[in-house]
């Protein structure tokens, strides 16, 4: 059976790969499939409707409202100006000296990653950041890999990200906390690495382009309608700018709840920016448009946590149990040599990805007892600083790449030995301090 | 798409005869009546448009010339991202200045083919009009300038199409592009320039007090390039009139 349960998994990676499925939905398939090749009754205890879907689909709910407010604050950092007035500044401090504009952009985007996760916060560092890079001279590939390599050096600080790891793999936030400040070093000293060395190695590059001297667009545009909202508003003050700091500093340094520290970042975001007058209308129009935001993260939390439900079944776990346990490396030496040659199978939204199959693998790892959970949280968690930035199908990625005018593979190739390195980082302090 | 080395060389005005940059050329010389105008050669895309979308594009085009050199500036800083909290009349300021200091660079630069930097490399490759650029500089892994020809050749085709040629003599759009990146390399290499630029520009990223700390303006290096180029090929006009009418150009060929 457990053959069966692994080949169900292969065709769902293959439905994905190919897009027949988008991924949410094909992972909410697998976990019924695989809850049907467990021998799961239809109803009752360890059902396929009444625990898989049930009790499966809310499981993540913790993280689906971190990750909703996450947006929230990601939207109002964008319409408040703060996100646009964080890059300004560092351009206008930075000169037109190419790597420090760089550093510059990429520390904003670890602020910016903190807050919020995927192509939200690609978008609110590198709609100004990217093209203010490429305008002193940056190269487009670098520039792109500048913004991604930077939210993910925020990564193991996003609390949302935090929430997720807690509840997925059952671990308390404290132990998630742990393992993120031992993996933040090798993200922050990897993505800074990136940049001195691109910049080192591609030099600078400036264009000719037609497109510079092209007329503004009309006022209708949404590009104009921007950039009149822009004028309108124009920076946000200074303290302003310490909004996506306010959740870090509250659960860092104060050990506050993960949901109250995100939601002192969109008050603080609120009340430095906005006019009593306006205070109603802003919070409920960015949380309306944090919703938008929030949305594809939150439909991808309900399915992992179907999958997770199936993986966990009794009859999941006796069948894969002998299978896992079989291959997954024990010595630590072999664990990191293993799982490090493995890290391109979580690219192309492939098996090991953590938001797709790959929390169903750690769901069953820490089911079937193969490592504590705190090995399967270094795992996954190494292998997303490497989903985050390389994936060609991930969508702050594709975005990042499409924005700057090159293609997402470029991206990968230029970024991936960096996130490689980060991953085994991450997997030499896994196997150093919980094996 | 043919890419080849043209030549390892200074980046001077090639074929080109750089007249004299201490001679300032005007911003807003008026448009030269249509008996400039000369037959579009045969083979060039601009052909393939039909009399009425040729008659639309020299209307367009005319619409451009008639503007003020400056506002081709302003509407290169509005389209630099990080400019958009900025007033019209602050960015027509600084695409003042930044050409002033351009024209300045080329009057104070040494006369001859002394290159900015002495391995460059030119190359000659196509596709430029696909990916709207007419050239690009690139400092590794040799210094290298890349010289779009497609775009170059429709350039020289549609200033015969307007009767631009008083405006833009044959081969200057080559050599301003020779130039335009040989300001890049200047303002690279020297460093007082880029702290004069900044002063002129007078922007203020922060002030505390009496403590001022000036800063950036993004876009300003390639207002620059542009009069520096316009100023060493003797250009009576911006190259950044003939970069949008170009534009225009391209559009219309999309289109039809």
């Amino acid at each position: 059976m457990g053959i069966v349960i692994l080949l169900l998994m292969l065709a769902g990676v293959g439905l994905m790969l190919a897009r027949v499925l988008p991924t949410a939905f094909a992972l909410v398939l697998l976990g019924v499939a695989i809850a049907v090749a467990a021998g799961a009754p239809l109803t009752g205890e360890n059902s396929i409707l009444d625990t898989v879907l049930q009790e499966g689909a809310p499981a993540l709910a913790a993280t689906m409202l971190a990750v909703l407010i996450g947006s929230w604050l990601g939207k109002l950092m964008e319409e408040t100006g703060i996100a646009g007035t964080l890059v300004r500044k560092i351009v206008e401090f930075g000169g037109d000296r190419p790597t420090v504009v760089a550093l510059g952009v990429l520390t904003v985007s670890a602020l910016v990653g903190t807050v919020t996760g995927s192509a939200p916060a690609a978008m609110m560092a590198g709609i100004i950041g990217i093209p203010a890079m490429i305008a002193v001279g940056v190269p487009k590939t670098t520039a792109a890999g500048t913004i991604l390599m930077g939210i993910a050096a925020g990564m193991p600080f996003e609390l949302p990200v935090w929430q997720f790891f807690s509840t997925a793999l059952e671990l308390p936030v404290d132990t998630v906390k742990g393992f993120m400040l031992k993996l933040f070093p090798f993200a922050a000293f990897f993505a800074v690495l990136f940049v001195l060395v691109e910049s080192r190695r591609k030099g600078v590059e400036h264009a000719w382009s037609l497109a510079s001297a092209a007329e503004r667009d009309g006022g209708g545009s949404p590009r104009e309608r921007r950039r009149a909202r822009a004028r309108r508003m124009g920076d946000a003050p200074w303290y302003a700018l310490l909004a996506p700091l306010v959740p870090l500093v509250l659960a860092l340094g104060f050990d506050v709840a993960i949901i109250p520290s995100m939601l002192a970042g969109v008050l603080w975001a609120l009340l430095t920016t906005t006019r009593p007058g306006h205070l109603n209308k802003r919070l409920l129009r960015t949380l309306y448009g944090g919703f938008e935001i929030a949305a594809p993260p939150i439909a991808l939390f309900v399915a992992i946590g179907v999958l997770l439900a199936a993986v966990k079944l009794p009859g999941a776990v006796e069948a894969l149990n002998p299978l896992v346990e079989a291959v997954a490396p024990g010595n630590p030496v072999v664990f990191v040599l293993v799982f490090t040659l493995l890290v391109p199978l979580c690219l192309y939204r492939g098996p090991l990805n953590v938001y797709g199959l790959g929390a169903g693998i750690a769901g069953v790892l820490i089911a079937a007892g193969i490592y504590p959970a705190v090995a399967v949280l270094g795992l996954t968690a190494s292998y997303n600083q490497v989903f985050g930035v390389s994936d060609p199908t991930s969508t702050q990625t594709v975005w990042a790449a499409q924005y700057s005018g090159v293609g997402p593979q470029q991206v990968m190739l230029r970024t991936l030995p960096y996130v490689w390195c980060v991953a085994l980082g991450g997997l030499v302090v896994t196997a150093a301090t919980q094996l | 798409m043919n890419t080849r080395v043209h030549r390892a060389t200074a980046l001077s005005g090639g074929a080109h005869q750089a007249p004299d940059p201490r001679a300032r050329h005007s911003r807003s010389t008026p448009p030269p009546s249509s008996a400039h105008r000369a037959p579009v050669p045969a083979g060039s895309p601009l052909r393939t448009l039909s009399p009425a979308r040729r008659e639309e594009l020299r209307a367009a085009c005319a619409r451009l010339a008639a503007l003020d050199d400056t506002e081709f500036g302003v509407r290169l800083l509005a389209n630099t991202p990080g400019h958009d909290t900025r007033d019209q009349a602050l960015l027509g300021e600084w695409a003042r200045e930044a050409a002033e200091f351009g024209t300045e660079l080329a009057t104070d630069a040494p006369a001859g083919d002394r290159p900015a930097a002495p391995r460059t490399r030119v190359v000659e490759t196509t596709g430029g009009t696909d990916r709207l650029l007419l050239a690009r500089y690139r400092s590794r892994p040799v210094p290298t300038v890349e010289l779009f020809t497609d775009t170059l050749a429709l350039g020289e085709h549609l200033v015969d199409l307007l009767g631009w040629r008083p405006l833009y003599p044959a081969g200057s759009l080559r050599a301003a592009a020779l130039a335009h990146e040989r300001a890049h390399c200047l303002l690279h290499e020297d460093a007082g320039a880029r702290r004069t630029l900044r002063d002129r520009l007078g922007h203020t990223a922060l002030r505390i007090g009496p403590l001022r700390v000036p800063g950036h303006v993004a876009g300003a290096g390639e207002l620059v390039a542009h009069a520096y180029a316009g100023a060493v090929c003797g250009l009576r006009r911006t190259p950044l009139l003939l970069t949008a009418a170009l534009m225009g150009a391209v559009q219309a060929l999309r289109e039809d």
